[in-house]
């Protein structure tokens, strides 16, 4: 053998030790890989939401309720061993980052499941890409027709749908007022959401012998003038609102300004203390919101004094009563009881089969149970209207969720 | 019917020429289109809940504070950010007022959070009745405090020494130069009182709504008005809000809240191609 065969010997010996010892590392790293997101003491659970942008003011305090319970579980040792590690992507109301940052979820770095969604025209976008993917969305933030219709073993509504709001809005004031043939008028911004909500409010009220007039206004809108002038036309016996918290807010005060005393109710969304409080006591008295969620400190069952006082604790008790960080914290509750159910090795699969079997989330009295089966994912479908006690600066229910079961039909 | 649409027009036509009337005078002045015309207004309405809601400071001391805050916020631009890309390409400023309204905004979330903060002033908030036409005291309020301001500004431009060399500094920057005029400081001033006249447009609207980051968009309405009125005209500035204030709720009262802005673009793009210096603005000519 010479000295060069020799030496190529050992070099070609040298670059197989390498190379075994850079294929047993990647085999070793490959068995460590994330499987699903699921890691030895981590679970990691993907968020998609409007962290800034137009509707950031609603989505990040949803965020901060599901990072909270998240926390809370987190403080209490995990599940089944492991902590729950939040992975919240901002999708700053544009579907197409919306899009990469599903798709880094789905792949790069991967999740368990995801929540939130809150974009509609996103989820519309992404809606057959989820329904035939791997990874299911738990506790979405908005529900559109395109994610939820048909029935998904994928998706999981987390939050109040604007059906069920009509129909419990409605059916409650006509119940209340003693009307016959209710006179409703919907007033909302000029969306498609708006016009679909008083597609349901008609038909509710249809339905119940009424009928309902449409009339919109600008997002942007810094005085209602038109709109009330034509209310006064109209004279509705209660009048809906759909909009963003500038909507409800020169609504009532339009109203009040012109004198006119109509009950009005808001859609969730427009659940918030501020708006209140912007509204003034006087021009907030005929207002209310319709909720499947009641917000933090607004009574004393075990769920609510939970999340009061957990708030409370870590600085958040602005935000308690703000209805989208209930409806965060619920969302959390709801992928914690998945996750739970899975046990001690949990991947997508196995979630999805679990959850596809159907499950209840028991909010302990935030919202009347939730329960999902293989045919119905809709979710909180119990409301109840909530007003705002500005002796106390707290918000106050008008009765509880069993009295408008009724309603949910 | 049509005195209330009207009124309630003019209104908010006011509060809009408040903020034309800002965004005029920094133009005017330094030649820069400010597109963080509209966190301005939010800022103002920040201001505002700082002043009332956080330090609870009294109403006149409120009121100080927010126009000290705001103008101080305007100069403290102009040093730090516009004087040193002065010279530069137009495109460049209007890049970095774009990317200031951007970093605002932010700013403002992380300190006073996601969630928008309820304003509540001592300004009388009842109803006046004229005739049949009824107006919310605020809105007058609005009105008369955006006219004062503006008449109040009108007259510092056209009789006193500082307005007639911010003047001619925006007339002819070379010969007021040359005149021995320090430009950067009534750069400076132009910058203070047209982030003032945002604030108190901001502190408004905080109040008729509610003070959010929203706002901005609201602010930004005083774009079409400045352009119909004349980009480097003062009065044409206050005209043109108050016609977009008028034509926005006459639209949505007789057409549809859409169409508001509908007929003000449209009216804002024949001005552009028959009048491009706007209604009250003057044709410049330039020696070939």
């Amino acid at each position: 053998m010479t000295a060069s065969t020799l030496a190529f010997s050992h070099q070609a010996r040298h670059w197989g030790l390498l190379l075994s010892a850079t294929l047993c590392s990647l085999t070793a790293w490959g068995q460590d890989a994330p499987q699903d997101g699921v890691y030895k003491d981590r679970i990691d659970w993907g968020v998609l939401m409007d962290m800034s942008g137009p509707t950031s003011a609603s989505q990040g305090i949803w965020v901060h309720g599901f990072r909270d319970h998240m926390r809370k579980i987190n403080e209490a040792g995990g599940i089944n061993g492991r902590k729950i590690n939040v992975l919240a992507e901002d999708n700053r109301f544009n579907p197409a980052t919306d899009k990469i940052a599903f798709e880094k979820l789905v792949s790069q770095t991967p999740v368990i499941a995801i929540s939130g969604m809150g974009t509609s025209v996103s989820q519309v976008a992404l809606a057959p890409t989820i329904k035939a993917g791997k990874v299911p969305i738990v506790g979405t933030y908005t529900a559109t027709k395109a994610l939820s219709e048909p029935v998904s073993p994928m998706v999981y509504n987390g939050f109040c749908g604007y059906k069920q709001m009509a129909q419990a809005g409605v059916g409650y004031h006509v119940d209340k007022l003693k009307l016959k043939s209710a006179k409703v008028v919907t007033l909302a911004i000029e969306t498609a959401g708006g016009k679909e909500y008083h597609d349901y409010v008609a038909e509710a009220v249809g339905k119940l012998g009424g009928s309902a007039s449409h009339l919109t206004v600008k997002v942007t809108a810094v005085d209602m003038t038109p709109q009330i002038l034509e209310i006064m036309k109209l004279k509705p016996d209660f009048i809906t609102v759909y909009g963003v918290s500038n909507t409800a807010i020169l609504t009532m005060k339009g109203l009040a300004q012109y004198g006119l005393n109509i009950p009005t109710f808001g859609i969730t969304y427009l659940g918030a203390p501020q708006i209140f409080q912007s509204m003034g006591s006087a021009a907030a008295a005929n207002y209310k919101f319709i909720s499947c969620f009641t917000p933090g400190g607004a009574d004393q069952t075990p769920g609510n004094k939970a999340l009061s006082q957990y708030a409370d604790t870590i600085g958040r008790g602005d935000m308690k009563q703000d209805i989208n960080y209930v409806a965060g914290w619920i969302s959390a509750q709801m992928a914690a009881e998945a996750l739970t159910k899975l046990g001690k090795n949990p991947t997508r699969a196995r979630l999805i089969e679990t959850l596809s079997k159907g499950f209840t989330v028991n909010t302990q009295g935030l919202t009347a149970p939730i329960t999902y089966t293989p045919t119905n994912n809709t979710g909180p479908v119990v409301f109840k209207l909530i007003g705002y006690d500005f002796a106390v600066n707290k918000f106050k229910a008008y009765g509880e969720f069993a009295d408008y079961e009724k309603y949910a039909r | 019917m049509f005195e209330q649409v009207f009124f309630s027009g003019l209104a908010l036509g006011s509060i809009y020429g408040l903020v034309a009337l800002g965004f005029a005078v920094i133009f005017k002045a330094t030649d820069v289109f400010n597109f963080a015309q509209g966190m301005f207004v939010v800022c103002g309405a920040y201001f505002a809940v700082t002043a009332i809601s956080i330090l609870q400071l009294p109403f006149p001391l409120a009121i100080l504070f927010i126009i000290g805050a705001a103008a101080l916020l305007g100069v403290l631009i102009h040093m730090v950010l516009i004087q040193p890309l002065s010279g530069r390409p137009m495109l460049s400023v209007i890049m970095l007022t774009i990317a200031l309204s951007i970093a605002l905004r932010a700013f403002i979330e992380i300190v006073f959070g996601p969630q928008g903060r309820s304003l509540a002033t001592p300004m009388p908030t009842g109803v006046l009745m004229l005739g049949e036409v009824r107006i919310s005291y605020l809105h007058l309020t609005a009105a008369l405090v955006s006219w004062v301001c503006m008449a109040g500004f009108g007259l510092f431009f056209r009789f006193t020494s500082v307005g007639l060399l911010m003047r001619a500094c925006a007339d002819n920057h070379e010969a007021v130069v040359v005149s021995g005029v320090n430009v950067n400081t009534m750069n400076r001033l132009a910058w203070g009182i047209g982030s003032t006249l945002a604030a108190v447009g901001g502190v408004f609207l905080g109040q008729l709504q509610i003070a959010s980051t929203e706002l901005e968009g609201i602010g930004l309405l005083a774009l079409p008005a400045v352009v119909i009125g004349g980009m480097q005209s003062i009065p044409g500035a206050i005209i043109g809000g108050l016609l977009v204030g008028i034509i926005e709720q006459m639209a949505a009262t007789y057409i549809s809240p859409k169409s508001s802005d509908i007929v003000i673009y449209v009216l804002l793009l024949l001005i552009l191609m028959v009048r491009p210096w706007g209604l009250f603005g003057q044709r410049e000519l330039g020696r070939v």
